[in-house]
């Protein structure tokens, strides 16, 4: 009886080996077949998919295949890939990696390609080509754009009485807001705020420090600067509302804030677009965010472009690369995109085509406001290798002083020191 | 019959199916032979090679790499002597990080031993329904990491949670959990212990299983109550389950990362960090690519693992029967 | 413990008298139920969650808290995850790495783990140590190095077992020091005598591992199958850095696909993982009916 289990096991082994060896597929990322990674889902999947389709048709000697990535898992497969020599041609690379994406030997330096003619490099938005240049050189053609906006429940405003946020409101009307739509009997909040300390974290707030007319670094990245009246005024604001109004919904997880707020539970979100496919329940409404009066911050928002990056695998393959990636950002494709999407159209152009953002409002309502709102994009975040541990001391700063273990002057300065020092010893370690 | 009475005539009526009679010879040689040695060899030179070349030679390396300035980007990692561990003596977050795996640990592992022996105790018997139960108990291993951190901080949450929800009904303050610097920690303790159970019932119940009735059923005789027989019988007869249970849970515990990264990320403010996930967070979270760095923090924590893994192994020696 | 027991025992059992007399209160069932009802639902209840949820409209899973008692059941959603992506080829390619993971691994660690338990040969304890030391660094740290390693070996070595190729997930993982680990302690658990009479009779300790040895070890076996099933099906993180082909991909890593930076797909990613949980639970449901029906038949004793 046993000597048949083991018998049988053995076999089955072979089997599988047998299997193994000859009925898994072909290699194919051979001369010829390029390789792109990314992490789209659901819509974005099949918007991206269809586009494929569309250029192997028509370049069946520069085919394209795909391979799923999770965007937050890709950084340690792309690296441990480039470490082992089997990159891919084409990756999709978050923006905020952009600084430390450009010292990899691999990464095929774009500058002259983007000025060739036809690609109308300065079609893409201001903030696209910040993050896409590091040090003057181009490494990435931009892949997608945001932005911050404020996203309210129709249902709840009107309940509370209130009359729904207007384009030139301010930050004292929305914390005023926010503490009006607050019951806590009924747990529901007049706002939330995402507090696991990451870029999420800090990205909101930055936000509202430049609104404020503050900047994050000085004009040579090499001091803080954050730590000014607009910097007290803008960490106030959340302040107010976290620790004195508890009017904000202090979510860790940075995800369900979002099926609280489909549930009828929060007032506002300072969220952006790709949000609101994930709000079928609510009757909602977008605004550009509030400014600070008295200063020139104005409406600015912040923006999170992320980029494809090429890598080379030779001179052949970094040509149909190149040409594959001006067809797939042109103009009639990232209009397809877009619309088929609801993500920001990654071009001027696209927005200004005729119908676009009927259309646009059409398939996914209050996007159109995100769209127009690209405008209000005038700077992006310092594009320095250190920006990750920069990022982590604000991170910081902010949890302790929503969480109310801190006050703001005091959170400030401390944090200004440590960012300093992080800046003063330099790239890496 | 006594016990050992019962043993001496099981072990003869067993040794005639397998052997015909003969003559027992004391003890085993006092030298290992050649043809020990060879056979040694030769059993363990299939898994023990795979071994070496994909698990010991990466450990190895990872050695090397700590003593490197490795941001993983650029080809340039220059040696650095010791410099990575230096940075670890003037890094704050440090501290905590042990700290925290320190204390995840002595809470984590005898909590999940004491919740799978009791499980398996209970479960060690004929009832109706009992295949459900322990498929129940297995189960929790079975589930993916992300459900149950998802489930957990659901129950958790502090405004809309299950838990808070019973506080209130019992008049227990409500509880920030995840939220709170001094509670997130022992959410994951619980979150984990959960997971964990599974595993700690699965190996106990096999090696309850293995206990052979007959000496239950002669203490009772003996007049032993259900407590005391549990005590010095069954318990010294599972203590090589629980031996390999202390071990290979604190070297688990120790190496915390995936219900962090999924449910807390470190926080808030740290008080959840925990040195793996510490490690992780400076190779490749964002906080500047420091994979010399990393590796130097998995270092030190390899150091501690062997110290506590010895010594269990120590202790182990002098408490464990085994039955030979 | 050793003294002959009396005549007594012909008859009922006897209560001495300094035990007092216990109230026996009459259960319709054993009271053991009243313990494992409540464990069991605090164990499965995250599993009821996920098939409630993978049975949700969209609109219905994004809420928070969670409903669950939903008012329109949507069973499409486990069609349209099968359709989403090739899960049929993910399947298959689980179940062949995994079957083969667990096989490699009862074989060889069944092998070495005797040898470490009851074998004395030179460099027995240091190689133990050092296998154990595979334990004990995180894989974060480890896995560019094996990942170079397994890639120099498919490209120098053997053409079948490169990259590309599912040989990849299953030789790194084909033997590992748990199995060894736990295989040597349930080993020394073994009474030696068997063994012992064995050998003086002259069987080659080849034939004592597999006639005697084996035999007795099928809760250990079993156990250790099961296990390795579950981490070889559920691994993620190894198929992540090393699958570069949609068609090699593994079931964890085709359950990825339903979730992107920005948002997720809960209802499809929850029958996703429901439809992933069968196998495993049909192979733990399997392997515990093998631990109790061998366990009973060897009636092992010695001491």
């Amino acid at each position: 009886m046993r000597g048949h289990w083991l018998s049988a096991a053995a076999a089955s082994a072979l089997l599988a080996c047998g299997l193994a060896a000859c009925g898994s597929g072909t290699p194919n990322s051979t001369a010829g077949g390029l390789q792109i990674w990314e992490g789209y889902t659901g819509a974005e999947a099949k918007a991206f998919t269809h586009l494929l389709a569309v250029w192997n048709k028509a370049h069946p000697g520069e085919k394209v295949s795909y391979l799923y990535v999770n965007n937050d898992n890709s950084l340690p497969k792309l690296l441990t890939a480039v470490k082992g020599g089997s990159q891919p041609d084409i990756a999709y690379v978050y923006g905020s990696w952009a600084p430390n994406v450009a010292q990899i030997p691999q990464v095929v330096n774009l500058t002259k390609v983007v000025q060739q003619p036809g690609v109308n490099w300065s079609d893409f938005w201001v903030g696209e080509r910040d993050v896409a240049t590091v040090n003057g050189k181009v490494i990435g053609i931009p892949a997608l754009v945001d932005n911050l906006a404020v996203v309210y429940n129709k249902t709840l405003f009107a309940a509370a009485g209130l009359s729904p946020p207007s384009p030139g409101w301010t930050w004292s009307q929305f914390v005023a807001d926010a503490k009006k739509l607050t019951i806590p009997a009924k747990k529901q909040f007049g706002t939330a705020y995402v507090t696991p300390g990451t870029e999420d974290t800090v990205w909101h707030w930055e936000a509202l420090l430049w609104e404020a007319g503050g900047q994050i670094l000085n004009a040579s990245n090499t001091k803080a600067a954050f730590d000014s009246p607009a910097g007290l005024e803008s960490l106030n604001s959340l302040r107010t509302m976290a620790v004195t109004d508890k009017s904000m919904y202090l979510d860790p997880t940075d995800s369900e804030y979002a099926n609280v707020f489909n549930s009828g539970k929060i007032g506002m979100l300072v969220t952006g677009p790709w949000d609101l496919s994930g709000f079928p329940n609510v009757k909602y409404g977008v605004q550009i965010m509030p400014s600070f009066p008295g200063n020139s911050g104005g409406h600015q928002t912040i923006s999170g472009p992320d980029n494809w990056v090429i890598f080379n695998n030779g001179s052949k393959r970094v040509a149909a690369a190149e040409k594959f990636l001006i067809w797939m950002t042109s103009t009639p494709q990232a209009t397809y995109f877009s619309l088929h999407t609801g993500d920001l159209p990654i071009r001027q152009s696209v927005e200004n085509s005729p119908g676009f953002l009927q259309k646009m409002d059409q398939a996914l309502p209050g996007v159109d406001t995100f769209v127009t709102n690209l405008g209000n994009v005038k700077q992006a975040r310092p594009q320095l290798p250190t920006y990750p541990k920069v990022s982590t001391i604000l991170g910081q700063m902010i949890v302790s002083v929503l969480l109310g273990k801190t006050q703001p002057q005091a959170a400030l300065a401390s944090a200004a020191q440590q960012v300093n020092q992080a800046l003063a010893s330099g790239s890496s370690s | 019959m006594t016990v050992r009475a019962i043993q001496l005539r099981r072990a003869g009526q067993a040794r005639r199916a397998v052997q015909p009679r003969r003559r027992r010879q004391p003890g085993r040689p006092a030298k290992p032979k050649a043809g020990e040695q060879l056979a040694g060899w030769a059993f363990v030179t299939p898994a023990v090679a795979l071994i070496m070349l994909f698990g010991v030679v990466p450990v190895v390396w990872s050695a090397v790499m700590s003593f490197q300035r490795n941001n993983l980007f650029s080809p340039n990692t220059p040696f650095v002597g010791l410099s990575n561990y230096r940075q670890m003596l003037h890094d704050p977050v440090i501290g905590q990080a042990i700290t925290h795996t320190i204390i995840y640990t002595a809470l984590f592992v005898p909590g999940t031993m004491l919740v799978g022996l009791f499980l398996a105790v209970a479960m060690n018997r004929k009832l109706r329904f009992i295949s459900v139960y322990r498929t129940a108990a297995y189960a929790t291993m079975a589930i993916s990491t992300i459900s149950e951190a998802l489930v957990f901080i659901w129950l958790f949450d502090p405004s809309y949670g299950i838990v808070n929800y019973l506080f209130n009904l019992v008049g227990i303050p409500q509880q920030q959990f995840l939220n709170s610097t001094s509670e997130a920690l022992y959410v994951i303790v619980i979150m984990t212990i959960w997971g964990w159970t599974g595993f700690a019932v699965v190996v106990y119940l096999a090696a309850l299983q293995g206990i052979p009735q007959v000496l239950t059923e002669a203490a009772a005789i003996d007049g032993a109550g259900r407590w005391a027989t549990f005590r010095r019988i069954t318990l010294p007869l599972l203590s090589p389950a629980s031996l390999f249970l202390v071990v290979w849970l604190t070297i688990n515990a120790l190496q915390l990362f995936d219900e962090v990264y999924l449910s807390t990320q470190g926080g808030p403010l740290n008080s959840s960090t925990v040195l793996v996930y510490y490690l992780y967070e400076q190779a490749f979270g964002g906080a500047n690519f420091n994979f010399g760095y990393a590796s130097a923090i998995a270092y030190f924590l390899f150091v501690i693992i062997i110290v506590v893994t010895a010594i269990q192994f120590r202790v182990g020696r002098r408490l464990v029967h085994y039955r030979s | 413990m050793a003294a002959p027991i009396t005549a007594a025992t012909t008859a009922a059992p006897v209560t001495p008298a300094a035990l007092p007399r216990r109230r026996r209160v009459r259960l319709p069932f054993s009271p053991w139920h009243l313990v494992l009802i409540p464990a069991t639902i605090v164990l499965i209840f995250p599993f009821a969650w996920l098939l409630i949820t993978s049975v949700e409209t969209p609109a219905e899973a994004l809420h928070f808290p969670p409903i669950l008692a939903p008012h329109h059941l949507d069973f499409g959603n486990y069609p349209q995850a099968l359709q989403a992506a090739p899960f049929g080829r993910f399947f298959i390619n689980s179940a062949v790495v995994a079957v083969t993971t667990v096989v490699a691994n009862v074989v060889m660690c069944s092998m070495a783990g005797y040898a470490f338990a009851r074998f004395r040969f030179f460099g027995r304890g240091l190689l133990f140590a050092l296998i154990m030391t595979t334990l004990m660094v995180p894989f974060q740290v480890t896995m560019i190095p094996q990942y170079l390693i397994t890639k120099w070996l498919g490209i120098n070595a053997l053409a079948e077992v490169g990259l590309n190729h599912i040989g990849a997930l299953i030789v790194p993982n084909a033997a590992t020091a748990f199995g060894i680990f736990f295989l040597r302690q349930f080993f020394r658990t073994l009474p030696i005598e068997y063994e012992e009479a064995a050998r003086v009779d002259g069987a080659r300790r080849l034939t004592v591992f597999w006639r005697i040895v084996l035999p007795l070890a099928g809760p250990a076996l079993s156990t250790l199958a099961a296990i390795t099933f579950l981490d070889s099906w559920n691994s993620f993180l190894w198929p992540l850095i090393a699958v570069n082909q949609t068609n090699q991909m593994t079931l964890p890593l085709g359950l990825a696909t339903f979730q992107s930076a920005h948002s997720t797909e809960w209802t499809l990613l929850m029958a996703g993982n429901v439809m992933s949980l069968i196998p495993i639970m049909i192979v733990f449901f399997a392997a515990q009916r093998y631990f109790v029906r061998s366990a009973a038949a060897t009636g092992l004793t010695g001491i």
